[in-house]
């Protein structure tokens, strides 16, 4: 029988002659059409900062929720099809409070990671008999961030399952872009305040909108305040900041 | 219930009557434990002797156990449940390694130790639990279980036959309970302090001792086990075998 | 309990019906002369059997001019207690004196049948036995002075009531010496 790639297309579990897995391949397209996310982490906390599309003037932006709380002290930015996040940050909460519940403690950052990313393969059978629970791999990718005993961390979480711990990361559509300035404008010692304004200044850059507080969101995770997203009162504050700082560069 | 015919020796005499067999899963393996927290370090000592009924199955049997990650545990009670618990824990504590990659602290094997024992509420461990270790300021703690989970943290606990003999004792020299200021003619309570590590070793000595004297399930030896941020070291002292 | 050359007998205060309290100043220490009787049970029981030991005690001085000695009650007491051998009183008794002769301590208890258990050192009775026996067998040391053997009595009390839900509600403590009996009563947890 002949096999077209398209065959390979239809198995999601099913590898290419290559030693491709299309769908999963296909799920990270996705993320790239997605709005942008960025994430930083630095020794005070971490910092998220997400686009949100305002299609319409007549859309209600506040009912955009692109950042979610998980925990008290770990929360998430998403890009891609934000429905699909809904049933990982569920498997998240879930997650989370078990740990707290059986170990009366908070779950690590890195294992709350670990247990979405589990969850992120389940469009086949599991090798010891678990129940087949999605027809296709997630079409979403997650930024989680998080305070545990070993300091703020960040991790990318990818629909193939995989995921890595960064100092700073950004995904969706302009996440090319984005990536590059984190790349010249990181440094470790970052504060919390300068990554605020670091995360703003690279969405104004990669947004085709004009960056106001409606069509951006912030939230920050620090060992003191837990996660916290900020009132659209408080980005606006750092919005004008940021203007204030690139007129005095000019 | 099915019908027996049962048959005396007079083989005209026959009865007809339902016979009933009952198996009971659970025994009573005596023995006695006791944990007591100090400032930087923890001890959980139990005696050796493991009996049924009236007689010694065994003179040597430990059942305080260092599980790991610098805790003590022991169940006392049914000793198969106690020994099924004590594997489950350690079971869980792999696991948590594997999964948490760090050490488990005692607050948290304390609710490990409740959720595995509340697991099994409708066919409880036949045991009276305790853990024993440094918390992660680094004072000693015990952490005492009732046989379905209910736990707290305390200074001291005896656990097992003899619990009733040693726990009054243990409320007086450790909490200094009915204990008065001698300077204040009675008008102020003894301040409470942590015990060295020797009174405390002391104090289970006598405790068992004691214990050993006026009950039948207690004795043989004493094994000591004590716990401080550096690991755990133990000590055995013989107790009277009548 | 003994001491040197003297005896201590203590009993809580508490009377309740199971689980509710009824009194808080029923006291079940009684003597005969110098002779103590620490009943513990059945309250009707411990009042039936005081008054019994008091009328038999009063026959006894009557009939031989002397007051009873402590063996000799520890006997009566038996006889008293076996006679009702299939319909027992539900009481656990202990006796407590110095021989006023030999002026040797002695103290002694009884299962509720009349059976005597002689010891030289503490006798425990009542719903608080096994903390008893923990506390005195820890605690208890032979020759106590009458000031000494007060307090290790009645730290052996008290904290063993406080392990008992059934016991408590204060305490009293008689110390006794061949020509000085001293009662003084113990503040206690009123739970």
């Amino acid at each position: 029988m002949f096999l077209t790639r398209s065959e390979y297309d239809r198995g999601v579990s099913t590898f290419s002659p290559e030693g491709r897995l299309f769908q999963v391949e296909y799920s990270m397209e996705a993320i790239k059409l997605g709005s942008t996310a960025i994430g930083i982490a630095t020794s005070e906390g971490v910092v998220l900062g997400v686009e949100k599309r305002v299609t319409s003037s007549l859309l209600e932006s506040d009912s955009v929720e692109k950042i979610m709380e998980i925990d008290r002290h770990i929360g998430c930015a998403m890009s891609g099809l934000t429905a699909d996040a809904r049933s990982m940050i569920d498997h998240a909460r879930v997650s989370s409070v078990t740990h707290d519940l059986h170990y009366n403690e908070s779950i690590g950052v890195e294992s709350l990671t670990q247990s979405v990313c589990d969850l992120a393969l389940r469009f086949g059978e599991g090798a010891s008999g678990e129940k087949r629970l999605m027809s296709r791999p997630f079409g979403v990718a997650l930024l989680i961030a998080g305070v545990d005993e070993n300091g703020p961390q960040l991790y990318h979480a990818e629909p193939s399952g995989t995921f890595y711990r960064y100092d700073a990361k950004a995904i969706g559509s302009g996440s090319e872009g984005a990536q590059a300035e984190l790349q010249n404008e990181y440094h470790s010692s970052l504060t919390l305040k300068e990554a605020e304004l670091l995360v703003l200044k690279i969405l104004k850059q990669v947004m085709e909108e004009k960056l106001d507080s409606t069509n951006a969101q912030l939230a920050s995770v620090t060992k003191e305040e837990g996660f916290k997203i900020y009132a659209d009162s408080k980005t606006a504050e750092i919005i004008q900041e940021l203007k204030e700082s690139e007129i005095d560069e000019d | 219930m099915a019908q027996t015919t049962v048959a005396s020796e007079y083989s005209s005499e026959v009865h007809a009557e339902p016979i009933e067999h009952r198996f009971n899963p659970y025994s009573d393996n005596g023995g006695t434990i006791l944990g007591i927290a100090g400032e930087d370090f923890a001890v959980l000592a139990g005696d050796t002797r493991q009996s049924e009924g009236y007689s010694i199955q065994s003179r040597s049997m430990s059942k305080v156990f260092d599980v790991g990650d610098n805790i003590l545990m022991s169940a006392n009670g049914f000793a198969a449940d106690g020994d099924a618990l004590v594997k489950a824990f350690q079971n869980q504590l792999k696991w948590y390694h594997f999964n948490h990659n760090k050490e488990l602290s005692i607050h948290s094997a304390a609710r490990l130790t409740q959720q595995l024992l509340y697991g099994k509420r409708f066919f409880p461990y036949y045991v009276h639990t305790i853990l024993a270790g440094v918390d992660e300021e680094g004072k000693g703690a015990v952490y005492s279980f009732d046989p379905v989970g209910s736990y707290e943290r305390e200074q001291c606990r005896a656990g097992g036959a003899a619990a009733s003999l040693i726990m009054p004792f243990l409320d007086n020299q450790v909490n200094f309970k009915n204990q008065m200021d001698p300077s204040s003619n009675g008008t102020k309570k003894k301040e409470l302090r942590y015990l060295s590590l020797q009174e405390v070793v002391n104090l289970v000595k006598d405790a068992f001792s004691s214990a050993t004297e006026r009950h039948i399930n207690v004795g043989d030896a004493l094994q000591i086990v004590i716990v401080t941020k550096d690991g755990a070291r133990t000590e055995y002292h013989s107790l009277k075998k009548d | 309990m003994v001491g040197k050359d003297c005896v201590a007998i203590a009993s809580d205060l508490r009377l309740g019906s199971q689980s509710l309290g009824v009194s808080n100043n029923f006291e079940k220490v009684f003597n005969f002369g110098h002779v103590f009787l620490g009943l513990t049970g059945l309250a009707s029981d411990v009042t039936t059997l005081s008054e019994t030991f008091r009328f038999k005690t009063n026959m006894y001085k009557m009939r031989e001019d002397r007051l009873i000695e402590p063996e000799t009650f520890a006997n009566l007491v038996s006889s008293t207690l076996y006679e009702k051998r299939f319909g027992p009183y539900f009481v656990g008794p202990i006796v407590a004196g110095i021989n006023s002769k030999t002026e040797k301590p002695f103290i002694c208890g009884f299962d509720l049948i009349g059976c005597i258990d002689f010891a030289k050192d503490f006798i425990v009775a009542g719903t608080a036995s096994d903390q008893l026996y923990g506390m005195c067998e820890s605690v208890y040391e032979p020759n106590l002075e009458p000031e000494d053997l007060f307090e290790t009595i009645s730290q052996a009390l008290l904290n063993a009531a406080d392990r008992d839900a059934l016991s408590g509600w204060g305490a009293v403590v008689y110390v006794i010496t061949k020509d000085k009996i001293v009662k003084r009563y113990l503040k206690s947890r009123q739970d």
